[in-house]
């Protein structure tokens, strides 16, 4: 309780600090929409020109999209510190200010940085997620508002847990790995699709590695009532639990890690 | 039991180079930050830690503090080891850092604080004694709201001292405080932290590259070199060691042509002045004004001894630092 009261104490000051510049907060929270407003019309496009893709009609494509895209950025919001902020924390030092005080490393690395400016990116991904239901003609029943809500929380677990691969390289180079960058950023643009759309190793990589497919696409197909591979329904509540395993697992190495941290100059 | 105790405390680091031509691999070489350090510190105790740079003093303050861990030997902190209970350790110390701010930039320094004293969960009642008490000290009040990146350098640190004191440490580390600081503040900040050991009783490891820091803070200084403790007692018995020589400037009235002077002087000209250093120890001074005087009318002398800067320079040069 203490820790989320910290947490949204150091959300609010960094939001302030943020709005200390506002022209700028504008510029960029509009250029984000921008660029998200793109996705969204390539996938607009892709339904235009193939009318379906498998069994996926145009309204399931935008459902999947704004599924991805609310947890994606939702997780780029309050967990900048791990997703964007982190390799810079450990270059300049800061990760040491962070060490002397007496709360956990994570719990702080989360606590000092926001990045409201994805707000933007969020309105289109309900957008999508709102246009999408409506297309497919979705009735919403508690069960499925369950599944959605379940999906997106344990997909910003996932998220975060597949940024903390580059946060646990950088404790050991003390250079950021933009490698990582293919299953965060990469998963995000392939999963924006459903996964039975890809090749078996693509298929492979986002349900075993990076579980984006059990945490999203299994419970939105549910919900769009076209059950993934034809799974029972109870899979659409049990398989994002893949997303918070991620998250359990990375927690644990990101730990170890710590323990092997050197610090930089004086 | 001393409150900090350390033996034998050993930090090694690997560094690799940049990948020389023709070669696959790069090499990697190994540096020892900390070569068996071992030293105890009384509680109330206010030391000086000096050593050039590089030395590894930062190395310590950060193993002492549990940012890192050691490859080797052991340390104990008023009974804990810091870098297996960082957390609980971290309640109890304060650490400044002159040169990272541990304050956020862009938000007034008080709202700063408050978030501290969330972070450390001070009970609200002792934060406010303890910041009315830290601000009118530090004479903060004029710029409590003021956003850290409006201050100037000697604010900041007076702010940054403020931030790390909210929680009322018993150990303090100071990593070069006044690196940067004009006179007055820097003044200021020593008088604070002289006040700040006698009535809190806080212990301080003060490193530091400015010997007058020293000078006017610790009666004990320890001097570290390539990781080993090369000195630890009073900062007047290092220098006595050092300050072997004495320099003296004398301007005469008219051209005259200075005398052979015995062995162990040395003269330097600059313009109408001689400056003569000269070992005590070996010629005696009567003597050597006695020669001066033979020489012609003298208008002005002065004798100095030498600066701190100089002995220490010297010190770190005999010890092949």
């Amino acid at each position: 309780m203490d820790t989320l009261k910290l947490y949204f104490r150091s959300m609010g000051m960094l939001l302030k600090s943020q709005l200390q510049y506002p022209a700028s907060f504008c510029m960029q929270t509009f250029a984000q929409l921008v660029m998200e407003a793109g996705e969204f019309m390539a996938v607009i496009l892709v339904v235009d020109r193939f009318d379906r893709l498998n069994q996926w009609m145009a309204g399931d494509l935008f459902f999947f999209f704004g599924i991805m895209s609310v947890t994606f950025y939702l997780t780029e919001i309050f967990g900048r510190g791990i997703t964007g902020a982190f390799p810079g924390m450990v270059r300049s030092g800061q990760l040491d200010t962070l060490l002397l005080r007496p709360r956990g490393v994570l719990t702080q690395v989360l606590c000092s940085a926001i990045d409201p400016r994805r707000i933007s990116c969020i309105a289109v991904g309900t957008a999508a997620l709102v246009i999408g239901s409506r297309m497919a003609g979705v009735r919403w029943t508690a069960p499925k508002a369950l599944a959605l809500g379940e999906a997106i929380l344990l997909g910003m677990l996932l998220v975060l847990g597949l940024f903390m691969i580059e946060a646990v390289f950088c404790i050991y180079s003390v250079k950021s790995v933009e490698l990582v960058n293919a299953i965060t950023y990469g998963g995000r643009s392939a999963c924006q699709y459903p996964i039975d759309i890809y090749p078996r190793s693509l298929r492979v990589l986002f349900t075993v590695i990076a579980p984006f497919a059990m945490t999203m696409h299994v419970p939105a197909a549910y919900i769009l009532d076209k059950p993934l591979y034809g799974w029972p329904a109870w899979t659409a509540f049990v398989c994002p639990l893949a997303g918070a395993a991620v998250f359990a697992v990375m927690y644990a190495v990101f730990r170890r890690a710590m323990r092997h941290y050197r610090s930089t100059g004086s | 039991m001393a409150f900090i105790e350390t033996h034998g405390l050993t930090k090694t680091f690997t560094v690799r180079k940049k990948r020389e031509k023709g070669r696959l691999l790069r090499e990697k070489t190994e540096i020892r930050a900390l070569d068996a350090l071992s030293f105890s510190v009384e509680k109330g105790e206010l030391v000086g830690y000096i050593g050039p740079n590089g030395a590894g003093k930062s190395t310590t303050v950060k193993l002492l503090s549990g940012i890192l861990t050691p490859d080797g030997g052991s340390a104990l902190v008023d009974g804990r080891v810091p870098w297996q209970e960082r957390r609980r350790h971290a309640a109890h110390i304060g650490v400044v850092f002159g040169q990272r701010s541990q304050l956020w930039w862009d938000v007034p320094i008080l709202d700063s604080f408050s978030l501290l004293r969330d972070i450390y969960r001070v009970p609200e009642a002792a934060y406010k004694r303890r910041l009315d008490a830290l601000t009118s000290a530090l004479q903060l009040e004029p710029f409590l709201r003021t956003p850290l990146r409006l201050l100037s350098l000697g604010q900041r640190m007076r702010a940054e001292l403020c931030g790390s004191l909210l929680h009322g440490p018993e150990l303090l580390f100071l990593d070069e405080p006044t690196i940067g600081l004009d006179a007055v503040s820097k003044l200021a900040l020593r008088d604070f932290l002289k006040r700040e050991n006698a009535q809190n009783g806080t212990t301080v490891l003060l490193t530091t590259h400015d010997m007058e820091d020293i000078a006017a803070l610790c009666s004990r200084v320890m001097v570290l070199g390539h990781g080993q403790k090369l000195f630890d007692g009073a900062l007047n018995n290092l220098l006595a060691r050092y300050d072997t020589s004495r320099e003296v400037n004398v301007r005469y009235d008219g051209e005259i042509r200075l005398p052979d002077l015995p062995q162990g002087c040395a003269v330097a000209r600059e313009g109408a002045d001689y400056r003569i250093s000269y070992a005590p120890a070996q010629v005696p001074t009567a003597h050597l004004l006695s020669l001066l005087q033979a020489a012609g009318p003298i208008r002005e002398l002065t004798a100095q001894p030498q600066s701190i800067d100089r002995l220490i320079a010297a010190m770190y040069r005999e010890m092949d630092l």
